[in-house]
């Protein structure tokens, strides 16, 4: 009976979409790492749906095994909480994207337009259905309570304009998994000289987004 | 006059005596299970950062390895995060602090806490916190969570209780002063960047939205001095 | 928790404003005092003191912020704006003294973004403007932080009083994660609530449920 648990969901292995083999808890080390990074980016970064679907699939695999145990056993109960804690960290990261989503609907949208062919979308299906729905949404609403009554030449609003931009020059914290030299900060004041850091594994710093950006996106840098 | 400013070794009190560095990727539950599934949705009061409720910092401190004495027996456990187990009776095992609370309120095992989390120790490092004016080295990254979780559902598994949350808290309030210090340093000086080696996440939780805001608005009022860089550009809705 | 329908959207501090920012929808409706550089002609109705036609050059009116920013023009002139008193000069030189004893609600209470509007308008002033902005937001930034961080559940009008509404608002986020860490440190944050948003559901499925 103990053995449907022995799987550890080693079917993972066989799916080449990851680019690296992962383990089921590297799995979910990732997601941890994409729900922080999100909780704490000022922009919407890029969607981590091949992490997002192999969770669920765990889950989902889990699930059917503890089908098969006979109740009352201690192991499931153990097995349903800790389902429940990445459920609720895929949910938060799912959460937190819709968010940023609705906070920066026209500039999301814009940047999926000018991408290039082939380059991977910000987004996934859902979530740019949702971005399109809440633009139409919002354009509707705005014109049936106020813009229908204005004098016709005013009633368009440019929400690329009108919705603020996500800030880059935001100030971020964060922790370094991999060593990276020579990090230029730029300077605050004409008093500053630009200077270069250097961000030694394990270490934790405050500094603009924008500067590091890139590395968020390599996984070099974790956001805390 | 100009001054030539290096902000990697300025007089900020972030920059770290030591370098104590965390595993990465150390995670939390609150007591049992997971904070409030529903609470992201009524909660929007930030629109300038992202922010993190206490409670899934707490979430990401219950992933902590904790060593517990198990009452029964039990054959390992293939959890996804990784496998758990065997379990005997009277022989200490390793398990995440959510499963050792949970656990614990079964009365299924005593938690044999954390080496620091002892009054000597701990009034050590209360003492050296005290009398440096950098942030030193502290005992666990969530040192502040697994005190009040394991004091708040197994203060009868960890001598001196009382004690203990006393001198974590003189830790805590120490700390957090020297935060507010380094704040206001890194505001007045206008550093572009600051090591904060040894400062843990729930500690910078405390301070993220404001600090975070209130460079926001700074670096706003800043680009008011370059003339031309946003001219006209709010007149076009 | 804070239940809020909608995504609050934050003043647009400096040069730029947020078009759905309701702080900024305000401050765009202070007065400025400006002087007409040229006739307007069949505007008189506008200028309730007096009875003409038109409005002649030279008439001092006040205007609002949005209306003077969009008669503006740097190349032909056809309004002048004065500067408001506490960004000359005189003011200038008391905030570099010590910016802590002013009241900005008072002076303000749009202190900050006003200002940063101010230049909008050509003025030699203009640097010496935006360098006491910033240095007076350094020179209170302590004051607003530590009150913001040391009050804990006790009335905080008397904190804010004297506060601009950026600081304001700053004051605000220090409250949210001051009281966030001692709720969550009490055990109130285990207590949950459901959203509203769920409670409205189940209500209007109820109801709908009800013949």
């Amino acid at each position: 009976m103990s053995d449907v648990l022995s799987d550890d969901g080693s079917d993972i292995h066989q799916d080449d979409s990851l680019e690296e083999v992962m383990t089921p808890a590297e799995l979910i080390a990732k997601l941890e790492e994409a729900w922080l990074n999100e909780k704490f980016s000022p922009e919407l970064l890029e969607n981590k749906s091949e992490v997002v679907e192999c969770v669920m699939e765990q889950l989902t695999h889990m699930e059917a095994n503890l089908q098969r145990v006979k109740k009352g056993d201690v192991k499931v109960s153990v097995h349903r909480m800790e389902m429940d804690r990445i459920r609720f960290v895929l949910s938060s990261y799912l959460r937190s994207r819709l968010q940023k989503i609705e906070k920066f609907f026209p500039h999301v949208l814009e940047k999926e337009k000018s991408r290039a062919e082939g380059d991977p979308s910000l987004l996934s299906p859902e979530e740019y259905a949702f971005a399109k729905e809440y633009l139409a949404n919002t354009e509707t609403y705005l014109k049936a309570v106020a813009l229908k009554h204005m004098p016709p030449n005013l009633q368009s609003v440019d929400m690329l304009k009108a919705v603020p931009e996500p800030c880059l020059d935001s100030f971020v914290f964060l922790r370094v998994k991999e060593r990276q030299d020579n990090i230029l900060v730029e300077p605050e004041t004409d008093e500053q000289r630009e200077y270069v850091v250097d961000l030694e594994e394990g270490s934790q710093h405050l500094m603009r987004y924008r500067t590091i950006a890139p590395l968020v996106s390599s996984g070099a840098v974790q956001l805390i | 006059m100009p001054i030539v400013h290096n902000g990697a070794v300025t007089s900020c009190v972030f920059f770290a005596v030591s370098g104590n560095s965390y595993s990465a990727g150390t995670f939390i539950s609150s007591t049992v299970g997971v904070p409030a599934l529903t609470h992201s949705f009524c909660k929007q009061n930030n629109p300038a950062v992202q922010t993190m409720d206490p409670s899934e910092v707490e979430f990401l401190a219950e992933k902590e390895m904790v060593k517990i004495i198990p009452n029964f027996s039990l054959d390992k456990i293939y959890l996804i995060g990784g496998d758990l187990g065997p379990f005997n009776p009277g022989l200490p095992v390793d398990v995440p602090v959510w499963l050792a609370l949970n656990l614990k309120q079964r009365q299924k095992c005593r938690i044999v806490p954390p080496e620091w989390m002892d009054v000597e120790k701990l009034e050590e490092i209360r003492e050296l916190e005290r009398k440096e004016d950098a942030f030193t080295p502290v005992p666990s990254p969530y040192y502040m969570e697994l005190t009040k979780l394991l004091l708040n559902h197994a203060s009868d598994n960890i001598p001196k209780a009382d004690e203990i949350r006393t001198l974590v808290k003189d830790i805590w309030d120490t700390r957090i002063a020297k935060l507010r210090l380094s704040a206001d340093s890194f505001i007045s000086q206008q550093e572009a960047h600051a090591k904060l080696d040894n400062l843990t996440l729930m500690e910078i939780n405390t301070t993220r939205t404001f600090l975070l805001d209130s460079l926001n608005c700074m670096y706003k009022l800043r680009s008011n001095l370059q003339p031309g860089s946003n001219k006209g550009k709010a007149l076009d809705y | 928790m804070d239940s809020q329908a909608y995504l609050p959207v934050p003043p647009g501090v400096g040069m730029e404003e947020n078009f759905f920012s309701l702080d900024d929808i305000l401050l765009s409706h202070e007065r400025l005092s400006c002087r007409t550089e040229c006739a307007f002609p069949r505007l008189g109705f506008l200028e309730k003191s007096g009875d003409t036609r038109d409005i002649a050059e030279g008439t001092k009116m006040e205007l609002p912020l949005w209306l003077a920013k969009g008669l503006y023009e740097r190349k032909r002139r056809v309004v002048s704006v004065e500067v408001p008193k506490v960004y000359r000069e005189g003011w200038r030189t008391v905030f570099s003294a010590d910016p802590t004893v002013v009241d900005l609600q008072k002076m303000g209470p749009y202190y900050y973004g006003l200002g940063s509007q101010m230049l909008h308008f050509d003025s030699p002033e203009n640097p010496d403007v935006a360098q006491s902005l910033l240095q007076t937001f350094i020179g209170r930034f302590r004051r607003t932080m530590d009150s913001s961080q040391n009050a804990y559940n006790e009335d905080t009008s008397v904190l804010v009083e004297r506060l601009d509404c950026l600081e304001r608002a700053l004051f605000r986020s220090g409250q949210s994660g001051l009281n966030g860490f001692q709720s969550w440190e009490k055990g109130r944050a285990s207590h949950l609530t459901a959203s509203t948003l769920v409670l409205n559901y189940r209500k209007r499925k109820m109801a709908d449920t009800q013949p």
